[in-house]
């Protein structure tokens, strides 16, 4: 594979540099390569080659990194867990892709039944970078996320697809890495996100610098940004949302380039960031986990590309290779300027849910396109194009929310509330949008007041914290609309939470 | 205002935000020791304390609070 390659190029020719961060201490790629040699050693020596999905515990350290690049030398994929993730969710996760086999820097794992690989107390060996043969149908990493039936939902993501992705964004004349940049990676590894903010640095040669766990997030990427002198950004919105009352305080002038993504970023937020960071590019993203990460970005700048609708900014065209179409209910194209469900097809979308057949069936579809069977995720994200070939994000079309970046199934969390409680009563999980423009969630119970101290011990063994909903209301009688469904909308305004 | 009375009303901010009031605040409590305070709910608590106590946060300072104790000696420098 081109990328798996450029990346050992990229290592070996950048010896001296530094390759990461973390927690205050840097690490040259040449500890980087001795990591990633003594991980891949003992990949070989304990996993048989017909294994090729291996669990990753993602904490923050150079071992975690090293395992990735260490798996794709040897022509495996990871399947990344969570360490503050319910353990009991995590196992379900690699019961679902069969991983027999774990990689884990803690100092004591909590995976007993499975095989682990210590990757924090390896023996020293030579460095050997050289990628072993692979085919392009093979995982180069799994991801879950959200599902509505209380079980999480395997986006398996191709060596090819990564590729794809790489070809894309490299063919972008606007966004050129250098082995002088220093770039934020804020995101967990089991997030999308991380792929491209810690892929393109190391293919790059440049520096990588991570959030300590346990650290005020918000205010620790400001401190790298003033102490380290960060050049590029990668963040979703919510962060700017939060660093927002200290805007006037924040001058950053190292910062080259800013990519946003996850989530929609609004008009008049942007334009005040922007002047924070007054060198910069400011690159407006989107694309979900099942098309690798990116799909396109709109060039935002405060004076001449703001374009927008209902404040949300564009999401601009789409990148190489990539297809962008606007269905209606029946998967029908719909003229310029109709809105529809966005679709994506191209060489970075997934090959399929993992081993689900129905949602398969529902989020993809073939349309034949001149003589070639194109083939189409649909996002679930209502989009229109205009005239000028822009892309404009609307809405969701379901009851899927972000969550500080995070896709969020509404129904998964209603499941599991519902499933424990001996009262059998009516919950609806809402996003609700704080004073500084994030959304948090929050559980409704149709019912008189009661203990929910059990439902949400039950709650905290089964999702990631962020699907924990952090306001509770009981309401005697939900209200409804004309046509008897709930309505959602009303219901948000029983949730008077701080800071409005 | 005594450290006291400080305290206390930085507890009604923890208090109102987390919407539960099972913890105990002194100089050494951090977000690893209160269920439910981490990066979303502490820029939520900060922006509560600020309105009770009518005082304006620097980021700076924001920037290097690691404890209970190094937010109450922000405020009484606000004050």
């Amino acid at each position: 594979m081109k990328f798996v390659r450029k990346l050992q190029e990229s290592i070996e020719n950048h010896i001296d540099h530094n390759a990461l961060c973390i927690n205050n201490i840097f690490y040259t790629y040449k500890d980087f390569a001795n990591e990633i040699s003594k991980i891949r050693k003992a990949i070989s020596n304990t996993i048989e080659d017909t294994e090729k999905l291996i669990g990753l515990v993602t904490n923050d350290d150079i071992q975690t990194y090293a395992t990735i690049i260490a798996l794709w030398l040897e022509g495996k994929a990871y399947v990344p867990v969570n360490p503050s993730t319910p353990v009991e969710r995590n196992i379900r996760i690699l019961e679902l892709t069969e991983a027999k086999y774990i990689i884990d820097s803690s100092k004591e794992s909590d995976y007993k039944d499975y095989v682990v690989i210590k990757s924090l107390v390896l023996q020293h060996t030579e460095i050997n970078l050289k990628p072993k043969q692979v085919s392009e149908d093979q995982i180069a990493y799994i991801l879950f996320t959200s599902g509505t039936t209380g079980q999480p939902k395997g986006v398996p993501i191709t060596f090819s697809n990564v590729e794809a992705l790489v070809d894309a964004v490299d063919a972008e004349p606007e966004f050129n890495l250098l082995p002088t940049d220093r770039c934020l990676q804020m995101f967990e590894l089991t997030f999308d996100f991380s792929v491209v903010t810690y892929l393109f640095p190391f293919l790059s040669a440049s520096c990588i610098y991570t959030i300590p766990k346990g650290a005020i997030k918000y205010f620790y990427i400001f401190k790298l940004i003033k102490e380290q002198k960060l050049t590029v950004l990668t963040m979703v919105p919510s962060i700017i949302n939060y660093l927002r009352p200290y805007f006037p305080e924040i001058n950053a002038p190292d910062v080259r380039y800013c990519s946003f993504g996850g989530g929609a970023l609004h008009n008049d937020i942007a334009k005040e960031w922007s002047n924070c960071i007054p060198n910069c590019k400011i690159f407006n993203y989107y694309g979900p986990t099942e098309f690798t990460v990116y799909s396109g970005f709109y060039p935002y700048h405060k004076e001449t590309h703001q374009k927008s609708h209902n404040g949300i900014i564009s999401i601009g065209t789409p990148q190489k290779d990539a297809l962008y179409l606007v269905v209606d209910e029946d998967n029908n194209e719909v003229p310029i300027g109709v809105t529809g469900e966005l679709c994506l097809g191209g060489p970075q979308v997934t090959p399929g849910y993992w081993k689900n057949k129905e949602r398969n069936a529902q989020s993809f579809f073939v349309r034949k396109e001149n003589t070639i069977e194109q083939r189409y995720y649909k996002t679930g994200d209502l989009c229109f194009k205009d005239k000028e070939g822009d892309y404009q994000y609307v809405g969701r079309a379901d009851f899927q929310v972000k969550i500080r970046g995070y896709r969020v199934e509404l129904a998964e969390i209603e499941f599991h509330a519902k499933f424990i409680s001996d009262k059998k009563v009516n919950m609806v999980a809402l996003d609700i949008i704080n004073s500084l423009g994030n959304a948090e969630l929050g559980l409704a119970i149709e019912s008189e007041e009661f203990d929910i101290k059990e439902i949400f011990e039950y709650m905290k063994t089964k999702m990631p914290d962020y699907m924990i909903p952090m306001h509770v209301r009981f309401i005697k009688e939900f209200p409804h609309s004309m046509n008897g469904k709930i309505d959602r909308k009303k219901l948000r305004t029983y949730f008077d939470i701080k800071n409005k | 205002m005594s450290k006291d009375e400080i305290l206390s009303k930085v507890k009604e901010a923890f208090v109102s935000v987390l919407e539960h009031d099972n913890f105990q605040l002194t100089d050494e409590t951090t977000a690893d020791d209160v269920d439910g305070w981490e990066s979303v709910t502490h820029m939520m608590i900060i922006s509560e304390v600020e309105k009770i106590f009518n005082i304006k946060f620097k980021l700076m300072d924001l920037m290097n609070m690691n404890n209970v104790g190094d937010l109450i000696k922000t405020i009484e420098s606000e004050l």
